[in-house]
């Protein structure tokens, strides 16, 4: 079974709130304005069957440094709470949600199971200011799998079951252009995409395989990571991935099984593995055994022992997982589980101002907000 | 439906007859008239999945734009009106973790009374575990909102304001009081008190309760200057009384006027026997172990000390009914009243009838001033029965059924008209059932199916094959339930459903991974064929990055990938034939011919593809500086060119798409080869 150290749950602050409808994502939006927060949900009302996008805000959390004199009692801060700023419906659920500032004003671009992808522009009241949208059939054939913004938010990749990459721009402001990267013909899914630098992204797929793209060397990915990895007896899907901007070298991946590994680019064909069950030799340290939904590095672990942390070293990550944890892993370290829910958990985001703060999305139709110590 | 209600008597749960009563419901699907065909089958729960077809021009066929046909959903029946959909769903999401615990408690439980082989199936704090559960699930039954209190203490509030409880709470708590909560079964007829204290308000819809009367009068009390003269004020604190609520009596015969510093001289006669009562109220004897604070009574846990204070209290009543001070009592409304009250008390049954409104009330009010000692279902109901003939009830509430079943069944027998399962496990399957009919809930339903012994697993995996297989996240979240169930083989099915669907929808690599994760080497072999078909059409120098993922993903050959390790080998021969291109080294073209014998001499290697790999091989079969193909090796590619040349004399031989001297340049340059083989050997 599993083993976890379980942070001093003192001093760990969980917050459930029930939304009455299905989350099928949800994310922080970056900072841009100091006074207010925002979270962008990705909505599914089954009574209605109406998907629909909601911009909400939420109190920031009190710093520990303003709660010193009162140390003694507790915290008096107020729990948090959604309040709804803008709403915005839609045709069709939201597969995949990306967010980046563009200009200093947040951007939003949201794909759906059919096929569609919305960008949308906010304003400095998170109020969206455009939308642009490409229809369905044009970028994918079915479904879009996976979105994500450059952190400029000048391009987004997008990638699909049917196998094919697109990148649509919004250069001029005015309307979206998109191109085809890559068509593998439905031979190769890919499931998950992320950004390394301006012309490189990895992406994500069936049989633990990730791909490396670099736009300057078109033609198909210019490397490949076989997921059949030795010790395997079973395999799986890529879900999420996540590059950390000071290690561009490295991609981080989340998929069945619990299993997070690592690919370092310069050691080609050797994972190193942070937790899984498929593999018998950190199967003692994962802390789950399902699907891991998404997986991030996690800015708020790092900080403690950054400064001794070779470059070879994988940085903490946090991941979610079908069967209800949320917990940070670490090279050679016990894991550390933060919730165990009764359900599973789909989706999180790490507040990057605030790292101490986790929002993520539960099976039952609720948003849990954690606030660490 | 007539046929179905007709013969309702074989059904488990008997239709309503309000059943009959026809409903519109209007179909908003969008299509442009005609409409040809309407085809209608059941969707999840409820719902109807009703389709409807367009007809189309003959001529123009589907090119006028519009969409041939559309499919949507009819909802049918109205929701509960007292608990939204929504608000179901987090009770019933709630109720997952209580649930699991108890039954984890339960097998820990059974496990150990089976070590000490003792005669009582339970523990002794298995009712306590039940308890819990009761509590927790109670908890989940509460209104989300709750009015906030008042800190100021209004004396002429009598009524607290609360939020209107809601029926299902009040049906869980009547059956926490009749099947869980076994500590307190001595205790049950002060239990059915509180439950009514709680609930009364719940039956002022339909009628008028005790509870509607102290509504009406606390809107009136404002206006009133002299309260004891109103009849209203006797006949509310007699109600009141009646059903045991002593906390607003006492405060109600506290705002009587004698109690007013003006009046208290000339009225000392009339107060005191208006206190004299309020105190005898204020000590009523309860046989219950205990009464929150704030709450009157004196607590009384067996029945011998109960007895005795019973008595001693019915005799001070008594006492103070023959008193000679209601004579010295010059106000008559007051002198009444307060009698009427004392009768309450002494138990007259024709007071209790007057002073309550519905059946329940009355009941109620036996338990308290009749008989407290009532135990037992059967006199119980025989009492309920009384009641009800006393006070017939014009139109049944649903909880009235469910004390009235609850009062008239035995529970505890067996009965045969149940299929052979057990009325717990009926009740289980039934709200599994319901979890299943909705696309958010059906995730819980495999808890409450996996604890039924008979049913439930057959039932679990018809709701797994039910499931969605088109989208990945849902499929896994379906494959993880079996995954915890140790359902392997229904998951290998399911998967194997969505390999072919993804297959057949353009996905050939998710489609070959499902198959693969399914271990379905059947269909592997068969989807290889077509795929051999694809690549001899598709496969060139150029296109073959397009396959490195395909061919990533079915791994090395000692994994089942049925026929497809033939893609796989000839991927790696075409890798060792580029290198040949480039560099040209004996080496590397030695490596190649090696992939080319192994290919050739692999069974699985499709007969239409030997032609292109020996043509493709040419190179290195007329290789300048030296054979690369010894006389076997040789010998054995000629074989395979003859069996090849027999087999094009059959009707169903595919040609390969080469030059039409392919076959003899190939032919000339294993001759070749075998000439220069054999004299070097």
């Amino acid at each position: 079974m599993a083993t976890t150290k379980s942070p001093p749950s003192h001093s760990l602050q969980i917050h459930r709130l029930p939304q009455s409808q299905y989350i099928d994502a949800v994310r922080f939006l970056p900072a841009f304005s100091g006074l207010d927060r925002f979270a962008v949900l990705a909505l599914f009302d089954t009574h209605s069957s109406s998907p629909s996008l909601q911009i909400h805000s939420l109190p920031k959390s009190t710093p520990p440094s303003l709660n010193l004199q009162s140390s003694h009692s507790l915290p008096k801060s107020t729990p948090p709470s959604l309040n709804l700023q803008s709403s915005l419906s839609l045709s069709s659920r939201v597969s995949s949600l990306s967010l980046s500032l563009s200009a200093h004003k947040p951007l939003i671009a949201a794909s759906t199971f059919s096929g569609s992808l919305h960008i949308l522009l906010l304003d400095f009241d998170a109020s969206v200011q455009s939308e642009f949208s490409v229809p369905e059939k044009s970028l994918h054939v079915g479904a879009i799998s996976c979105v994500d913004l450059q952190e400029s938010g000048v391009e987004c990749v997008s990638v699909g079951e049917d196998g094919r990459v697109n990148l649509v721009g919004f250069g001029d402001g005015s309307r979206l252009t998109y191109r085809r990267v890559w068509d593998s013909d439905g031979l190769v899914s890919y499931t998950a995409a992320k950004w390394a630098s301006p012309t490189e992204f990895a992406t994500g797929g069936f049989g633990f395989g990730l791909q490396w793209w670099d736009l300057r060397k078109p033609g198909g990915p210019v490397s490949q990571f076989k997921g059949n990895w030795a010790q395997r007896t079973t395999s799986g899907i890529v879900h999420s991935i996540d590059i950390h901007p000071s290690r561009k070298h490295t991609c981080l991946a989340g998929g069945s099984l619990g299993t997070v590994f690592a690919w370092d680019l310069r050691w080609q064909q050797q994972p190193i593995i942070l937790s899984g069950v498929g593999t018998s030799e950190v199967a003692t340290h994962s802390p789950c055994e399902s699907e891991v939904w998404e997986v991030k590095y996690d800015p708020y672990m790092q900080t403690s022992n950054f400064g001794n942390v070779s470059s070879s070293r994988i940085l903490p990550a946090m991941l979610c997982s079908e069967d209800g944890i949320l917990a940070v892993v670490e090279q050679g370290e016990e894991p550390i589980e933060l919730l165990a829910e009764p359900c599973a958990i789909n989706s999180f985001d790490i507040d990057r101002q605030n790292p101490t703060d986790v929002i993520c999305s539960l099976e039952w139709e609720s948003i849990a907000i954690l606030s660490r110590p | 439906m007539p046929g179905l209600t007709a013969d309702s008597g074989n059904a488990l749960v008997p239709l309503s007859p309000e059943a009959h009563v026809s409903v519109v419901y209007p179909l908003h699907h969008g299509l442009k008239p005609p409409i040809s065909r309407l085809s209608i089958s059941w969707s999840r729960g409820n719902a109807l999945r009703v389709s409807v077809f367009r007809e189309l021009p003959a001529e123009s066929g589907d090119s006028d734009g519009e969409a041939g046909g559309k499919v949507v959903q009819v909802k049918l029946g109205v929701a509960d009106g007292e608990v939204d959909d929504a608000q179901w769903r987090r009770i019933a999401y709630g109720s997952v973790s209580p649930f699991a615990l108890l039954q984890s408690r339960r097998n820990s439980v059974l496990a150990l009374s089976k070590m000490s082989m003792s005669s009582s199936p339970y523990h002794p704090d298995w009712w306590e575990y039940v308890m819990e559960y009761s509590k927790d699930i109670s908890s989940l039954l509460d209104n989300a909102k709750s009015l906030p209190n008042s800190v100021i203490d209004d004396p002429k509030t009598v009524l607290k304001k609360v939020e209107e409880p809601t029926c299902l709470k009040a049906a869980w708590g009547l059956l926490e009081i009749f099947y869980a909560d076994k500590e307190s079964q001595a205790w049950l007829p002060e239990q059915i008190v509180d439950w009514l204290a709680d609930y009364d308000i719940l039956f002022s819809g339909t009628q008028a309760t005790v509870h509607s009367k102290l509504v009406e009068f606390q809107k009136a009390i404002v206006r009133l200057q002299t309260i004891e003269d109103d009849p209203r004020y006797w006949e509310v604190i007699t109600s009141a009384l009646a059903v045991g609520w002593l906390e607003i009596v006492v405060k109600l015969l506290r705002l009587h006027g004698s109690y007013q510093l003006d009046q208290l001289s000339n009225r000392e006669t009339e107060n005191g026997l208006v206190e004299a009562v309020a105190i005898l109220i204020s000590k009523m004897p309860r046989m219950r172990p205990e009464l929150e604070a704030g709450r009157l009574g004196e607590c009384f846990k067996t029945k011998p000390d109960f007895i005795k204070a019973w008595e001693k209290w019915r005799a001070q009543i008594t006492k103070l009914d023959c008193s000679s001070f209601w004579v010295q009592c010059d106000h008559r409304q007051t002198r009444d009243g307060l009698r009427n009250m004392l009768q309450v008390m002494l138990g007259n049954t024709n007071n209790l009838c007057t002073s309550t409104c519905h059946w329940i009330e009355l009941y109620i009010s036996h338990f308290l001033y009749v008989r407290p000692f009532t135990v037992g279902l059967e006199s119980m109901h025989a009492l309920a029965q009384k009641c009800i003939q006393l006070k017939p009830i014009s139109s049944s509430h649903r909880l009235m059924g469910l004390i009235i079943g609850i009062l008239g069944e035995n529970t505890e027998e067996e009965r045969d008209n149940l299929g052979g399962i057990s009325i717990e496990e009926l009740h289980r399957l039934v709200y599994a059932q319901v979890l299943s009919s909705h696309a958010l809930t059906w995730q819980i339903a495999p808890i409450y199916l996996t604890s039924c012994m008979k049913q439930g697993m057959g039932l679990l995996e018809v709701l797994l094959y039910k499931q969605p297989v088109q989208d990945n996240q849902m499929l896994l979240k379906t494959t993880e339930i079996c995954r915890l169930y140790d359902l392997e083989s229904i998951s290998s099915s399911i998967m194997k459903i969505a390999g072919v669907y993804h297959w057949k929808h353009g996905r050939k690599g998710s489609g070959v991974f499902w198959l693969q994760q399914a271990r379905d080497e059947f269909r592997l072999n068969r989807i290889a064929q077509q795929l051999f078909d694809f690549v001899g059409r598709s496969i060139s120098d150029e296109s073959f990055k397009q396959w490195e993922g395909l061919i990533e993903l079915l791994g090395s050959e000692s994994k089942i990938a049925g026929g497809l390790d033939f893609l796989h080998k000839y991927r790696d021969f075409k890798k060792s034939l580029q290198q040949v291109q480039v560099g040209k080294t004996t080496d590397a073209a030695q490596q190649a011919v090696e992939s080319l014998i192994s290919l050739m001499r692999n069974p699985s290697t499709p007969q239409r593809f030997w032609l292109p790999l020996l043509h493709d091989s040419l190179k290195l079969l007329s290789w300048q500086e030296r054979p690369l193909l010894n006389v076997n090796q040789t010998n054995l590619l000629l074989n395979k060119l003859q069996e090849l040349s027999m087999a094009r004399l059959r009707p169903d031989f595919i040609e390969a798409n080469l030059p039409p001297q392919a076959l003899s340049s190939v032919r000339l340059a294993l001759a070749t080869n075998l000439g220069r083989a054999i004299l070097e050997e």
